[in-house]
């Protein structure tokens, strides 16, 4: 291994002194893990065809680096299939990136889980789920490479409960988040290529969000983006807050939303993903009214603040519209931003 | 299982550890009398409202010269480095701090 990386000796006479051993060494979210043995660590590190030591990316903050080994060792634990390496690299660096801004999310109060959306060929390679259950249990990809970024959060980049990661209430997205684009059944561009990637290339998003909203909305296309719309400009989210930004022009801080929408493809047949941007960055709005009465907005309220629409998100790039779930209904998922855009920013990066 | 069956185990490390360069930090002042004030202003709500008190306190107290103010964009995200020198240039002593 690598001179960044330390390794234990440690015995045990069965499985369940493997996994305790596990558990007393302080490595794992709660649940048992897959212990790093230096040879199923270096299977992984193989896998990548990458060097243990090479640095995926850095924590300044808090004074980390973080390595290739790194990712492995907690990439075994989680579960994860050596195959699934690229993958748990790219999302590890794109959560390392500046402008994601990882200490944000990791450490703020609002508990943010890190959304890791797969495109392209690698999700179909992988068996990534982009249909039923889509943000359930019940598929390993994506139980397990969501749960590998939390383990990275956790063991690598210091972000304990309790410690650095400061969450108040957190939510179940925090041990795994990681979800497919169902992109073969859609006539809709992918996530990807609409930030600007090939089609062919694979690629993956990350997004500090909180935990999924369900919309259960069903009928005519305008019918379900109403009640998205509705759903997202709910008061409560970081959105539809005020403070923590430099710029306080728009009065409350705005953000970034991951719109998931499932179902049949061709009930969209008339509607581009930009259109459904378009047509949800126009609603998610409030009165200043109630977000004065929320104390969001701290003058009292006037007579012209009941027809004055505060925009939640800044530009309808600021949406993320993922065609995935299951078949069976249209319904939807909102997903708001942990924080501010200039917070972090979600960062989609190509998987090498 | 006996103890008989105990095998040893290689387990690669999960964890970092920080990796700090040395630094000097800047000599400390004896006194704030006539110094030159800088304020990192984090953005959190009523942060600027304690800042501006606590600036009052100081002025009256110590006779600041001058106060140099700088509001981070993101509570969440580092100060710039360009202002970071910009204040190290400019300022003798420098209040930051975190509140909400």
């Amino acid at each position: 291994m690598s001179a960044y990386q330390r390794t234990v000796t440690a015995s045990w006479s069965d499985v369940i002194g493997a996994l305790e051993r596990c558990y007393e060494l302080g490595w794992t979210d709660g649940l048992p893990v897959v212990p790093p043995t230096d040879y199923r660590v270096r299977e992984f590190i193989e896998a990548s065809g990458r060097d243990s030591s090479e640095i995926v990316g850095e924590l300044p903050e808090r004074r980390r680096e973080i390595t290739v080994g790194h990712v492995a060792a907690n990439a075994v634990m989680a579960g994860c299939l050596p195959e699934y390496m690229p993958v748990a690299l790219t999302a590890a660096e794109a959560m390392l990136d500046p402008v994601f801004n990882l200490v944000g999310p990791s450490s703020s109060l609002g508990g943010a889980g890190i959304l890791v959306i797969v495109n392209g060929p690698v999700a179909t390679e992988l068996g990534i789920n982009g249909r039923n259950n889509l943000f359930g249990p019940g598929n390993r990809a994506n139980a397990t490479i969501g749960r590998s970024i939390r383990l990275i959060l956790m063991n690598a980049c210091a972000a304990v409960p309790g410690l650095f990661d400061r969450s108040v209430i957190g939510h179940p997205g925090k041990y795994s988040y990681c979800i497919a684009e169902a992109e073969g059944e859609t006539h809709w561009n992918p996530l990807h290529v609409e930030r600007g990637f090939a089609p062919t290339d694979s690629a993956v998003t990350v997004f500090a969000g909180e935990a999924p909203r369900q919309v259960r909305a069903v009928g005519r296309p305008e019918a379900i983006l109403y009640s998205i719309a509705d759903t997202a400009a709910t008061l409560g989210t970081s959105m539809s807050t005020g403070g923590s930004v430099g710029d306080r022009s728009a009065g409350v801080r705005q953000g970034e939303i991951v719109v998931t929408i499932a179902g049949e493809s061709r009930l969209w047949r008339d509607w581009s993903k930009a259109d459904v941007r378009e047509y949800l960055h126009q609603r998610i709005k409030r009165p200043a009214a109630e977000l004065k009465r929320a104390g969001v907005m701290d003058d009292p309220v006037a007579p012209e603040d009941e027809e004055t629409m505060v925009n939640l998100i800044g530009s309808p790039d600021d949406i993320m519209v993922v065609f995935a779930g299951g078949e069976e209904a249209n319904m939807s998922s909102v997903i708001p931003s942990w924080g501010p855009k200039v917070g972090s920013t979600a960062v989609t990066r190509i998987v090498r | 299982m006996t103890q008989a069956n105990r095998a040893e185990y290689v387990l690669v490390d999960p964890t970092t550890e920080p990796v700090v360069a040395p630094f000097d930090g800047a000599p400390r002042l004896a006194s704030l009398a006539g110094t030159r004030l800088g304020i990192i202003d984090d953005s959190k709500r009523n942060a600027d409202v304690l800042l501006e008190e606590l600036i009052e306190v100081l002025r009256t107290r110590y006779e600041i010269s001058e106060v140099r103010w700088h509001r981070k964009p993101s509570a969440s995200r580092p100060a710039d480095p360009a202002e970071m020198a910009r204040l190290a240039e400019s300022c003798d002593a420098v209040i930051v701090g975190v509140g909400d």
